[in-house]
């Protein structure tokens, strides 16, 4: 889900920097509420367990390949906008470093793996809290949300940037985006996405209830 | 908690090679001669993409097996992830010393 440079337009470009640069600002507010020694190895060995997560390809069949992101773990642990902004971080030395993801498609990166996925994992769980399946279905629903906004993104570029008939820059429609991406997060990643987050979720939780710092 | 999470980190950096299985890349990720061989042609804004050349691309080092970069990738991630969490704590701490003394 990782978008590269040259895959989405330039308006779309400046659109998702425009939409997510106000929600990087107050989600480092939000951060800094919770970020103090006591809480820094956690977030942070959840952000780098996002960040080593995110590195199993896992191949599907139809030749392409996928992986979980670890959003929803921390969302439903230290909130959403904790999620969003340590996923961006991580989203950002990816990109920057490994050249995984464009720098030009970090905000919308940004905009569907991390915030779209802590948001969603965030609500889910809210709402089914005691099910011994919430989290489960918080890592699922996240990646699967994540998948249609990057369906989405890609899906409308050859409906408005073509030259002489031919898509400028991702050229498939969103009918395709939308089975290709959503269906296999729906069918697998979000699978691998849910046990993950459900796995770790009940180790980390052993026998004390309540233990989320979510207040 | 912390104990735990350092656990999981540690299983799962030291298992990181698994990820190198798949040759599959990820959906609409692909090399450029794949549209070409799709379509017919790249598109013009893939083909002059700007690209801002990374340090380690695709997690690879040039001259190091792919086991072995895909470690030093992994190592790296953790400790650029942990050390700006760590800077940042530091920052924050530092405003409210401020605040407090002044």
């Amino acid at each position: 889900m990782h978008i590269p440079d040259g895959y989405i337009s330039p308006t779309t470009v400046i659109t998702t920097y425009a939409v997510a640069l106000p929600l990087w600002i107050y989600g480092l507010k939000k951060l800094k509420e919770k970020l103090n020694e006591e809480t820094l190895p956690l977030i942070g060995a959840l952000s780098a367990m996002s960040f080593i997560i995110m590195m199993f390809n896992i191949p599907i069949p139809g030749g392409t390949s996928g992986h979980a992101v670890g959003a929803a773990l921390i969302a439903i642990l230290f909130g959403p906008w904790v999620g969003f902004i340590s996923v961006s971080l991580v989203l950002l030395i990816q990109a920057v470093v490994f050249g995984d993801g464009g720098v030009s498609a970090y905000a919308l990166n940004a905009l569907s793996m991390a915030l779209t996925g802590s948001f969603s994992a965030y609500f889910v769980f809210k709402m089914i809290k005691n099910k011994k399946l919430a989290p489960f279905l918080a890592g699922w629903v996240a990646i699967v949300s994540s998948s249609f906004v990057v369906a989405l993104a890609l899906g409308i570029q050859p409906l408005f940037w073509t030259h002489n008939g031919q898509p400028l820059y991702f050229p498939f429609d969103l009918k395709t985006t939308m089975v290709a991406l959503v269906g296999s997060h729906m069918l697998f990643f979000g699978i691998v996405e849910g046990i993950f987050t459900k796995l770790i979720y009940d180790y980390l939780q052993g026998k004390n209830r309540e233990f989320s710092y979510e207040k | 908690m912390k104990n735990k999470l350092y656990t999981v980190l540690i299983i799962l950096t030291v298992a990181v090679p698994l990820g190198l299985l798949s040759e599959n890349p990820a959906w609409g990720e692909w090399e450029e001669n794949y549209y070409q061989k799709i379509l017919g042609f790249i598109p013009n804004g893939i083909k002059n993409a700007h690209t801002i050349a990374s340090p380690i691309p695709d997690y690879s080092i040039n001259g190091m097996s792919d086991v072995a970069s895909y470690y030093l990738s992994a190592l790296l991630g953790l400790v650029l992830v942990y050390g700006i969490f760590y800077i940042l704590v530091k920052i924050i701490a530092k405003k409210q010393d401020s605040h407090g003394s002044a």
